[in-house]
């Protein structure tokens, strides 16, 4: 019974004892387990942070594959961490030995990596050459051992393989599922970080990109080789290229010989960092001020030169206008000196010879044109001093319920001699269906047709015709069917869709069977340093200001002015009053 | 050949692209997390127990996992030798 019960308790004890080993046997398991996956979790959030901290000022994807390679060996046994990226015509291949190895195992890892690729990219890559680097340890050319574990982590940036990651040792079945698994996850955090970023860096590359290239004046851009990095379409027409096309450097220094020595001056501007500029430089027919200029940016540690820019701002419309000032000026001067050189030779003539006063023939026609000269000089002044009042928007009108009919009829009775001496039927239709009060400035209104009917006697021939008409329109309605009604014929025709929808109305248009006027010389119209020019070349009287007047007048009653020509048989040109 | 040997086919071709890609070991362990697929040491596929569409898809979803979509673009060579068996989106 003693021996049994010895037994039992030896058992039992044995048994227990058997229990406790394997259970502090499991327990040391699971501490050992915790303790890698805590190992391996501070593994990836130091590597991730420093990558974070790297992403924060590079986006170089070789820089952050650089990090995760040097922080492989805290982590995980390797003879060889490396990495390939796909570069324009090359592939880059770099590896970082731990352990010496033959110059074969770099091989047969780079052969390796180069299937990945090619599998990845379904793509032969064996005619791309590969551009190698290796550091770390020296190798061993007495080395045997091959390739015996290996994975490969392909690079993707924004959808696109741009490499592979490859992580070899000699030894056999070195790698555990968990520990590949986590450095898998670790790149694809770090290419996701990165193609964010890329995408936030693309984003703003693609608005400053359109910015330029939507620029007026003309942008190119070049690096510190001359290579340029960006011309835009308006920079490329200046040199008489398509905006699909691409100039090099040579072609703008081509484009630009005996012009403007582009590459001479850049140098210039980078060598000593200051902005050139080059006024009214001539290409082609435009004239340009050039600015040539550095670019540097704030770098991690000291200014660095990035390029150089040249932008082309086209002058020729402003050297237009300067010229046009400038010719406007001499000839107002030369007008108002023909007539004070009159006046001032007929006085003379009055002061010096005494028997001029006692001819009172020869004295009346001496004042006659005392008088003549002085008026025109004074229509002249106060031409200039209407346009001024219009173009400082001073010009005010003085509005009341007036009678458009007896104005236009009073209009036609004062040009009816002038139309009468140059033999010129000067006549007015009314349409029956016009109002005819409407709110008006009558004085200025009447300068406004004095001008228009003035202009259309002057440009038609004896034996013509002018007519004022009157048309009530109707908003909606055809210009051109309203006209037809009551009987109106005129050269409004072009602007019919566009004058339909204007409120309801009264046209006023004065129709003359003059020359006519090409599309190209009706703009130029109602400009004022035209106008004066070609009224000046053509050795005609006057100003030329009327109808840049007559605009004034219908702008400050609200209204619109134009004209509508057929060349060679005559000329409308119309106004619109609300009615 | 039969819809299973098609199967069977196409997913051998699977483990040896991503092979290829990944490298041997990582392939044929991930390959060996999917229910009801068998795969020898040397990555061959041994048997495609069960629903063959359901073994095919866990172990794209296994690659996608652990590489991403990339490695399911690289696919499509092989999915176009099987007409009858589609990829999913």
């Amino acid at each position: 019974m003693q021996t049994i019960v010895v037994i039992v308790v030896i058992s039992a004890s044995l048994l227990i004892a058997g229990f406790s080993y394997l259970r502090a046997k499991s327990l040391g398991k699971e501490a050992r387990k915790k303790e890698e996956q805590v190992r391996h979790r501070m593994y990836e959030l130091a590597i991730l942070k420093e990558i974070s901290d790297r992403i924060g000022y590079s986006l170089n994807v070789e820089k952050i594959v650089d990090i995760i390679t040097a922080s492989l060996e805290q982590f995980i046994p390797h003879s060889a961490a490396s990495y390939m990226l796909l570069g324009p015509g090359k592939i880059l291949f770099k590896v970082n030995l731990r352990k010496p190895v033959s110059p074969l195992f770099i091989d047969e890892v780079r052969g390796r990596m180069l299937d990945s690729l090619s599998a990845l990219l379904e793509k032969d890559l064996s005619r791309v050459s590969v551009e190698a680097t290796v550091v770390g340890v020296l190798t061993d050319e007495e080395a045997a051992e091959s390739v015996n574990s290996f994975f490969n982590i392909p690079l993707v940036i924004g959808g696109n393989v741009v490499g592979v990651l490859t992580v070899a040792d000699s030894a056999e079945g070195l790698y555990k599922e968990e520990e590949m698994t986590l450095l898998y996850k670790i790149v694809g955090q770090a290419s996701r970080a990165v193609t964010r970023l890329e995408e936030v860096v693309k984003t703003e590359q693609r608005k400053l990109s359109a910015m330029v290239e939507s620029m007026a004046d003309g942008v190119v851009m070049i690096d510190k080789d001359y290579r340029v990095l960006v011309a835009n379409p308006s920079a490329k027409r200046i040199v008489g290229f398509l905006a699909e096309e691409k100039p090099t450097i040579f072609d703008f220094i081509d484009a630009l010989t005996g012009v403007f020595d582009i590459k001479g001056k850049l140098e210039e501007a980078l060598k000593t960092g200051n902005t050139l500029a080059m006024d009214n430089v001539a290409v082609g027919e435009r004239v340009f001020h050039i600015l040539i200029s550095p670019v540097s940016g704030h770098g991690t540690k000291k200014t660095e030169l990035f390029g150089g820019v040249v932008i082309f701002h086209d002058i020729t419309y402003e050297k237009e206008l300067e010229q046009m000032k400038e010719d406007f000026i001499s000839m107002m001067v030369h007008e108002l000196r023909s007539p004070l050189d009159g006046i001032k030779k007929m006085s003379e003539f009055m002061g010096v010879d005494p028997a001029i006063r006692e001819d009172e023939k020869r004295y009346r026609e001496y004042i006659k044109l005392i008088h003549e000269g002085s008026s025109e000089i004074l229509e002249l002044v106060n031409d200039l001093l209407y346009v001024a009042k219009i173009e400082s928007g001073k010009f005010d009108v003085d509005v009341e319920l007036a009678d458009i009919k007896d104005i236009i009829k009073q209009r036609i009775r004062f040009f009816e001699t002038t139309a009468k001496d140059a033999r010129i039927e000067l006549t007015s239709l009314f349409d029956k269906n016009a109002k005819s009060e409407i709110r008006i400035d009558p004085l200025r209104i009447s300068q406004a047709l004095n001008n228009l009917i003035s202009n259309a006697l002057k440009f038609t021939k004896p034996g013509g015709s002018v007519v004022v008409q009157v048309l009530a329109h109707k908003q909606g309605q055809s210009i051109e069917s309203e006209a037809q009604k009551v009987g109106i014929k005129w050269f409004l025709k072009d602007k019919e869709e566009k004058l339909k929808n204007y409120p309801d109305a009264l046209f006023i248009a004065v129709t003359d069977t003059g020359e006519g006027i090409s599309k190209s010389n009706m703009g130029k119209l109602f400009n004022k340093f035209k106008q004066f020019e070609s009224v000046v070349r053509s050795g005609r009287r006057g100003t030329g200001l009327g109808l840049v007047i007559a605009k004034g007048i219908i702008k400050a009653h609200g209204g619109i002015i134009g004209v509508d020509s057929e060349e060679g048989t005559g000329s409308t040109f119309y106004f619109i009053l609300k009615s | 050949m039969g819809e299973q040997e098609q199967y069977k086919a196409l997913i051998a071709e699977i483990v040896a692209k991503q092979t290829v890609i990944l490298g041997p070991k990582i392939a044929i362990l991930k390959a060996r997390n999917v229910e009801g697929l068998v795969v020898s040491d040397d990555g061959s596929v041994i048997e495609v127990k069960g629903n063959p569409d359901k073994v095919l898809q866990q172990l794209i979803d296994q690659y996608v996992e652990l590489s991403g979509q990339i490695v399911k673009n690289a696919l499509g060579t092989i999915f176009a030798k099987y007409p009858a068996i589609k990829q999913t989106e």
